[in-house]
């Protein structure tokens, strides 16, 4: 019960945030953002028909009015139709947003889990050649730039220069094998991409608590490697672990998979909210912002309960 | 910026400041010193690209529609019959440009913001500090600069303006923290005892302290601004007028058909030279900066 308690109450805690993220990306992405009035009209519009647009666009009326108007939508969860197209934007996202899940988990899950591996095997043989190799081929990982290795990685397995074996772009799910298909490079690119920072970070977590009193001890009373590495010190990474993992989430459901999408010709959320903030398509941008603030409080709640769960130290006071 | 380190262990030597034995430490490690003279190679060649001693036949159509490798033509010539060397040596002094603007801004602002923050922690101050990095953070980063580039309508310092404003709030939060520990010092309770005001004690005496962490911030934070440039190029949001290696590597998908790559070879090569050197030099800088000393 105070589980539910602190939930509520870290949430109501979160309201300043959306605020302000909400604030601050309708300032800048819908006053500031295109204006559409131009786009909607034929040809010599007269002075009462651009009027109306822009009536019917809301940008006539005065700031305060159209930021409240977007907090009663938020609050409603209803923000009407998209302007460049008119689909609904509930059916937008519910059309956009599994494709962009089902491209990035895959990719997201491997690149954590193969970077604690690899980060456990370095952190071993800390000092020895496995962690001089590991580390240094993590160093040249992080200085290749995302964009290189989508494009090299398409040249390599997508054309006739390489392997030629998937798809350069496209997007499928109708079997298993087409979604593994079109699913395989993008998937490996990511991987690629996300293993050097992973690999660092989480060596950097398991050493320093390698070098904890209580792992010295352990070690003094003759304990196994194994079931040193697993009681004493992998339980002890879980808090860092956690905060990484859970934060980037947000970033993944909306924008990480911008790049991957735009290349891939993946019709993915990223790519829809790129769209929408290059056309300035204003009930598509609010939506988009509004979901991610959302998500992003929630990710907050849930990293606190989970610390909770991995460490009874922690209160959640 | 020699004043005294409080907390750190005065074992190395008898007059052992951090920043002697930061260089001692410095001095000795290899790799970072071969970042560090990588580095200084592309720094003379952006300096010449600046001043246009070299490199400036970049935008001129000197040779054939993809021209082999030659004398002339140390890399060939892209799609239209522009010298690919050139153009990528031009980029190098684009590259920097780009880092250095967006760093020095960026950790400068997040030094500031994370010093006040800090140092009136627990109060409104702070509060409002935390607020806002809170919401910077929450926004994903390509959608802000999208629309920081339309707000600012093709201001070609849109794209630095959108990294700034994002990239800060790491050095904001790494400040901060430094600051609360150290305005409990003794130091930090003597000028306040004497009556000095907090603005002066923020900034005389307690943002200096915080400079091995402003160091490492402004090597990571150049290679952060590089890799973005990259990529906001690519998306049509980055370098406006001029030449850089995002523009070149997005060029280069036009050339992908047609089986031509040494753009997309020169570009990323030397993306990846400055980016892997200044890596190395962040892990060397951190290395003999922190007082701690986790290997």
């Amino acid at each position: 019960m105070d589980i539910l308690q602190y939930a509520l109450r870290r949430l109501l805690a979160g309201l300043p945030l959306l605020l302000g993220v909400t604030l601050f990306s309708f300032t800048l992405m819908v006053y500031f953002g295109p204006d559409k009035t131009f786009e909607l009209l034929g040809k010599n519009p007269t002075a009462q028909e651009i009027a109306e647009v822009r009536h019917q666009l809301g940008y006539d009326r005065p700031f305060v009015l159209r930021y409240g108007e977007y907090l009663r939508e938020l609050a409603t969860v209803d923000f009407g139709n998209s302007d460049s197209t008119g689909e609904r934007v509930s059916s937008l996202l519910a059309r956009t947003i599994p494709v962009s899940l089902a491209l990035e988990l895959p990719g997201f899950v491997l690149g954590n889990l193969l970077g604690i591996a690899l980060a456990l095997l370095a952190a071993y043989h800390r000092g020895r050649w496995p962690d001089k190799l590991i580390m240094g081929l993590s160093v040249i990982g992080m200085s290749i730039s995302f964009l290189v290795v989508i494009f090299v990685f398409q040249i390599w397995f997508c054309t006739s220069h390489g392997l030629d074996l998937f798809p350069v772009r496209g997007w499928g799910t109708a079997s298993l094998a087409d979604y593994l298909r079109h699913v395989t490079v993008p998937t490996l690119a990511m991987v690629f991409v996300a293993l050097g920072y992973n690999t660092r970070f989480y060596r950097a977590v398991i050493v320093e608590e390698m070098g904890r009193d209580h792992v010295r001890t352990a070690r003094a009373f003759g304990a196994a490697p194994a079931r040193l590495f697993w009681r004493d010190i992998l339980k002890n990474c879980a808090i860092p672990v956690i905060t990484r993992i859970v934060f980037t989430i947000p970033a993944i459901v909306i924008g990480g998979a911008l790049l991957l999408e735009t290349s891939f010709g993946i019709p993915g959320v990223g790519k829809a909210a790129y769209e929408a903030i290059i056309s300035g398509d204003q009930p598509v941008l609010k939506a988009v912002v509004g979901l991610t603030t959302a998500l992003f409080v929630i990710a907050l709640l849930v990293a606190d309960i989970l610390y909770r769960a991995v460490d009874p130290r922690v209160s959640l006071e | 910026m020699n004043a005294a380190q409080p907390g750190l262990p005065a074992a190395t030597a008898p007059r052992a400041s951090l920043w002697r034995t930061a260089l001692y430490k410095l001095r000795r490690d290899r790799a970072g010193l071969l970042g560090l003279a990588v580095v200084v190679l592309y720094l003379v060649a952006a300096v010449g690209a600046w001043c246009g001693w070299w490199a400036g036949d970049w935008a001129l159509i000197t040779g054939t529609k993809w021209g082999p490798v030659s004398a002339q033509h140390w890399f060939g010539t892209n799609i239209i019959g522009q010298d690919i060397f050139q153009r990528a040596i031009y980029s190098t002094g684009t590259a920097f440009q780009v880092g250095l603007v967006v760093a020095v801004l960026a950790v400068g602002m997040g030094a500031v913001i994370g010093a006040v923050g800090g140092f009136f922690a627990a109060t409104w101050i702070d509060e409002i500090v935390l607020w806002l990095m809170g919401v910077l953070d929450a926004i994903p980063f390509y959608l802000m600069v999208a629309a920081i580039a339309f707000a600012l309508a093709d201001n070609p310092y849109a794209m630095h303006v959108a990294m700034v404003s994002t990239f800060w709030t790491t050095t904001g939060r790494l400040v901060r923290g430094e600051v609360i520990k150290l305005r409990g010092l003794e130091f930090v309770e003597a000028a306040r005892a004497i009556g000095v005001p907090p603005v002066a004690i923020i900034f005389r005496h307690i943002l200096p302290n915080t400079f091995h962490i402003l160091l490492v911030q402004l090597t990571l934070c150049f290679v952060d601004a590089i890799k973005a440039e990259v990529v906001l190029s690519f998306l049509g949001l980055g370098v406006k007028d001029g030449m850089s290696w995002g523009l070149m590597i997005s060029e280069s998908t036009l050339e992908f058909l047609a089986g031509h790559f040494n753009n997309l070879i020169v570009a990323s090569a030397l993306l990846f030279g400055l980016v892997f050197a200044f890596n190395m030099l962040a892990d060397a800088l951190q290395d003999a900066l922190d007082p701690k000393q986790v290997a």
